[in-house]
């Protein structure tokens, strides 16, 4: 055995690299496909503490507002709340959030409203993962379009 | 028939003298393979360099940059690494007979003990940086942070307490504190492992960045650790239940053989297909009130007499002292056979073989599986005449076989086995490998006085004897 030592430092840069080969990079959040159930409709009036348009306001037509539903990821739950007018996606906000831990209630609370600029400036779930934080984007992007979906938004 | 009719101190003559032998000889241990075991090498270092990998694609350069995100990450890593080579340490110990058979025991827990401190290090520094580094993104300090960490994350608490066993045990693992704790102490704390290895796999599985949200790594890594569980039930604990059972050892006659050093003889069943080689040796357990929860290493002074074994031991510990108070009767069960110190290791056409006092019982047994007109050249080392126990056996051996002995007794300044004495005694060297059992500060003389002379390493065996 005395070789044992080359063997594993070659079996080592093998495993690593071998990872390395396989892993997928994070996936944006784009496309996010919408969780199987549906949201809640409540009743069109706004709610929004604090939302405002990101563009120009077309706002033709009574205001809407949906919560889509609960999205689970790695770290906790969270659901959002979308209010559209018109053609035009003009509040967010997230009536719920667990996390399993503090650092990721932390995390959260710093990415939500960078997310929900973007969603709002994209005017759609087209949007990139905030980087250190692709569960909760895609947990985002997803309740968003499903409430998009059953708003029968574009 | 009773004990006092097989007589183990008249050997039988070697394989193919023409008697009757190979019926009533118990079969060899299986060969070992030292590519399996390389290959197995290999899979532990690929296991390594995955989890390290596992751990860097887990993060992005957004979370390094992050305030804290450093020295979460350091702390990831350093958590990932360090259980890893827990489980290649609780693997190390599983009794694997497929490593087993090419490492031998004595080699794979020297390997258990240089990676000890590498686990329980980066555990210990993965605690360490997660507090520092939530503390920092947290914008708190280290003990707020530690209090966050204890009451709001899940498993985090009994982690915390994994983390205390394994410093405990590390503690009582450093050579000074554990030459105070007699051995039953140190191995009964050190069984707590296992238990801290279960409470601490949660918080891996529930909180790893490798882990939450991959699947397919949380599945992997649960099959490897249940896998490595399996392993030590099977080879620890259902193998040896399974062979007790099977053969049923007693005590038939317990003998003296010179100060201090008692034969115990055992009878028992199908030892005829007990699989075992020369130089090997068992865990025993003697089922008796105060002795049945320990198991302790003796070798095998000879190879099994079916219905018959054979084990010699000197009196240094408490335990070893009781055996000579063992009443015939007693059940006995065993865990092995273990150990590389035999035949199958042999690289040179012949073989020098050095014992250093009680060492001479597994010298005694592997003598017997070397074949007829091997020329064996044996060595017997003890301070005082009456220590070389077994000698007339030995001797008888060693004629059946044409080789030579060489007795050597007094102090060690006097009858040294040094650069300058050995190749007196073996003047043929270069064509032998050389094979030594003895107290470990004998064993490591000898072993450094054979690589002077140029013997390469493939060519030492060696089985220490721990005090």
């Amino acid at each position: 055995m005395t070789k044992a030592p080359w063997l594993m430092v070659a079996g080592a840069v093998a495993g690593f690299l071998g990872v390395l080969g396989l892993h997928k990079p994070a996936t944006p959040a784009s496309g996010a496909t919408p969780g199987a159930a549906g949201g809640q409709a409540s009743s069109p009036s706004a709610s929004s503490a604090g939302s405002g348009p990101a563009g120009p306001v077309t706002t033709t037509g009574p205001a809407a507002t949906v919560t889509g539903p609960t999205e689970q990821y790695g770290y906790g739950e969270l659901a959002v709340r979308v209010t559209i007018r018109g053609s035009r996606i003009t509040g967010l906000t997230v009536p719920l959030i667990r996390t399993a831990e503090p650092f990721s209630q932390q995390l959260a609370s710093q990415v939500i409203p960078v997310l929900r600029n973007e969603v709002l400036s994209a005017q759609g779930t087209n949007i990139n993962a905030v980087s250190g934080a692709t569960y909760t984007s895609q947990a985002y992007a997803t309740s968003v379009q499903a409430a998009l979906d059953q708003l029968h938004f574009k | 028939m009773s004990a006092a009719q097989v007589d183990f101190g008249s050997p039988q003559p070697p394989a193919g003298a023409g008697r009757k032998r190979q019926a009533a000889r118990a079969v060899p241990a299986p060969r070992p393979h030292p590519r399996l075991a390389g290959a197995a090498v290999v899979l532990a270092g690929a296991g390594l360099g995955a989890v390290a990998a596992l751990t860097i694609t887990g993060e992005s350069a957004g979370q390094l940059s992050a305030p804290g995100g450093l020295l979460t990450f350091a702390g990831s890593l350093t958590g990932m690494v360090g259980t890893y080579l827990a489980l290649v340490m609780v693997l190390l110990v599983s009794r694997i007979p497929l490593i087993e058979r090419v490492a031998g025991q004595d080699g794979l827990v020297r390997w258990h003990r240089a990676l000890a401190p590498w686990p329980i290090s980066l555990i210990a520094a993965h605690a360490l940086l997660l507090t520092l580094g939530y503390a920092e993104a947290a914008r708190s300090g280290f003990w707020h942070e530690l209090g966050v960490l204890l009451n709001r994350y899940p498993d985090v608490p009994t982690a915390t307490a994994a983390l205390g066993i394994m410093c405990l045990i590390g503690v009582i693992s450093v050579r000074a504190v554990r030459l105070r704790l007699t051995r039953e102490t140190w191995w009964l704390i050190h069984l707590w492992m296992y238990l801290a290895l279960a409470i601490s796999f949660a918080h891996v599985i529930v909180l790893g960045p490798a882990f939450v949200g991959h699947p397919l790594t949380r599945l992997v890594w649960s099959l490897c650790w249940a896998g490595t569980a399996g392993l030590v039930l099977c080879y620890r604990f259902g193998l040896p239940v399974l062979r007790s059972l099977r053969h049923r050892l007693t005590v038939a006659e317990v003998r003296a053989e010179g100060p201090g050093v008692v034969s115990v003889i055992l009878a028992g069943r199908h030892l005829d297909r007990l699989a075992v080689s020369g130089g090997q040796f068992f865990l025993w357990r003697f089922l008796t009130p105060g002795m049945w929860w320990q198991a302790h290493p003796y070798s095998m002074s000879a190879l099994p007499q079916p219905p018959y074994l054979r084990l010699t031991v000197k009196g240094r510990g408490d335990h070893s002292r009781a055996l000579a108070r063992l009443r015939p009767g007693t059940k006995v069960a065993i865990e092995g056979p273990y150990g590389a110190f035999t035949t199958y290791a042999q690289q040179r056409p012949k073989a020098l073989l050095v014992a250093g006092g009680i060492g001479v019982t597994a010298l005694r047994s592997l003598l017997e599986d070397l074949p007829r007109g091997s020329a064996p050249v044996v060595v017997l080392r003890a301070t005082r005449a009456e220590d070389l126990v077994l000698a007339p056996e030995v001797r008888e051996l060693v004629r059946h076989r044409r080789g030579k002995i060489h007795e050597l007794t007094g102090p060690r300044d006097q009858a040294a086995i040094d650069p300058v004495s050995l190749p007196r005694l073996v003047p043929d060297l270069q064509y032998r490998d050389v094979y030594v059992s003895g107290p470990e500060g004998f064993v490591a003389d000898v072993v450094e006085v054979a690589r002077t002379l140029g013997v390469p390493d493939e060519s030492i065996h060696h089985e220490a004897f721990a005090l």
